[in-house]
């Protein structure tokens, strides 16, 4: 891999209030390990494609608000599932991967 | 090739981890990322995570008996008496160390591991090796951990599961008198929890 590593304060900055990460006390909250592996692939991807987090952002924020959360779900599970459509939204706008459908075959 | 990412304890996967998976394997597909990379982004993130919460309540008890005693007793309401806790930590064992006893923690079955405390396991710690040599040969396995303990030591190994997960307290080393909490939890690893190491009080850290 090349590149830098995005730092967790940059994303943190990027996230802004109303998106950040779960946290509990200033940690992160990973209630169960597909949710750090879900952080963790939208940084690789995101590092690795030289993507803004402001256009990851743009896409979370739409993400939670067109979600319903369902009832038993905690805050975590629902933010990072929210996460995953915002990965998807924004490999499908870029026509790299569409995770709801087939792959795009290359541009 | 997905091995290795699918360590809970079984039970059913939810929908959106299944989700996560197939987007993962995906990505891998498309090359996109790899899973050395996510683990390393894990990792990286892992000390962000991760244990300090524990090492807090480590520190904690070792200034404050009260709390000890609270904390042996009834793990879960004194961690989240310092605002820790959460889903997978409700069951919480705290074990400590003595001059004859040493605990060390493993999940035989899989990797269950008490993320609100100690974030997310080490890689080693999912790994067979750790989980069955743990049991079978935790003395070999805590000196390959560089960690020698004498013969008097009797070593206690501790099976989590999706029910229970415990956490090791250890001792308090000597030439830390003085020290502030801060520099006290500073001084906590992950593994010292784990029980695969001991605190070494160097040079007080942090401020």
């Amino acid at each position: 891999m090349t590149g830098r590593r995005s730092s967790l304060a940059t994303i943190d900055a990027a996230l802004g209030a109303g998106t950040s990460l779960p946290r509990d006390n200033g940690e992160l909250v990973f209630e169960e390990p597909w949710q750090g592996r879900a952080l963790g692939m939208g940084v690789v991807v995101l590092d690795r494609l030289g993507v803004p987090w402001a256009d990851f952002q743009r896409h979370l924020v739409a993400a939670i608000a067109s979600r319903t959360p369902e009832e038993s779900e905690s805050a975590a599970t629902a933010y990072y599932a929210a996460w995953l459509d915002a990965l998807e939204a924004l490999l499908a706008e870029r026509r790299l991967v569409d995770a709801r459908g087939a792959e795009i075959e290359g541009e | 090739m997905t091995d290795g990412h699918d360590h809970h304890h079984p039970r059913p996967a939810s929908a959106v981890e299944l989700r996560a998976r197939a987007l993962e394997a995906l990505l891998a597909e498309r090359e996109l990322v790899s899973t050395d990379a996510i683990d390393a982004v894990v990792e990286l993130y892992e000390n962000d995570v991760g244990p300090q919460n524990g090492a807090k309540v480590v520190a904690h008890a070792w200034v404050d008996d009260a709390y000890r005693g609270r904390l042996l007793s009834n793990p879960n309401e004194a961690i989240a008496e310092l605002g820790f806790g959460g889903a997978e930590g409700d069951n919480m064992v705290v074990v400590a160390n003595t001059p004859i006893v040493h605990n060390m923690i493993v999940c035989t079955l899989c990797s269950c591991y008490p993320w609100p405390v100690l974030g997310l396991p080490p890689t080693w710690y999912k790994s067979p090796p750790y989980r069955a040599r743990a049991v079978s040969e935790p003395r070999a396995v805590l000196r390959e951990f560089g960690l020698e303990l004498g013969d008097e030591v009797q070593i206690r190994v501790w099976d989590s599961s999706a029910e229970v997960r415990y956490l090791v307290l250890p001792m308090r080393p000597a030439g830390t008198d003085g020290w502030s909490e801060q520099e006290l939890a500073a001084i906590v690893t992950r593994d010292c929890m784990i029980g695969t190491a001991l605190p070494v009080a160097g040079q007080p850290v942090g401020a």
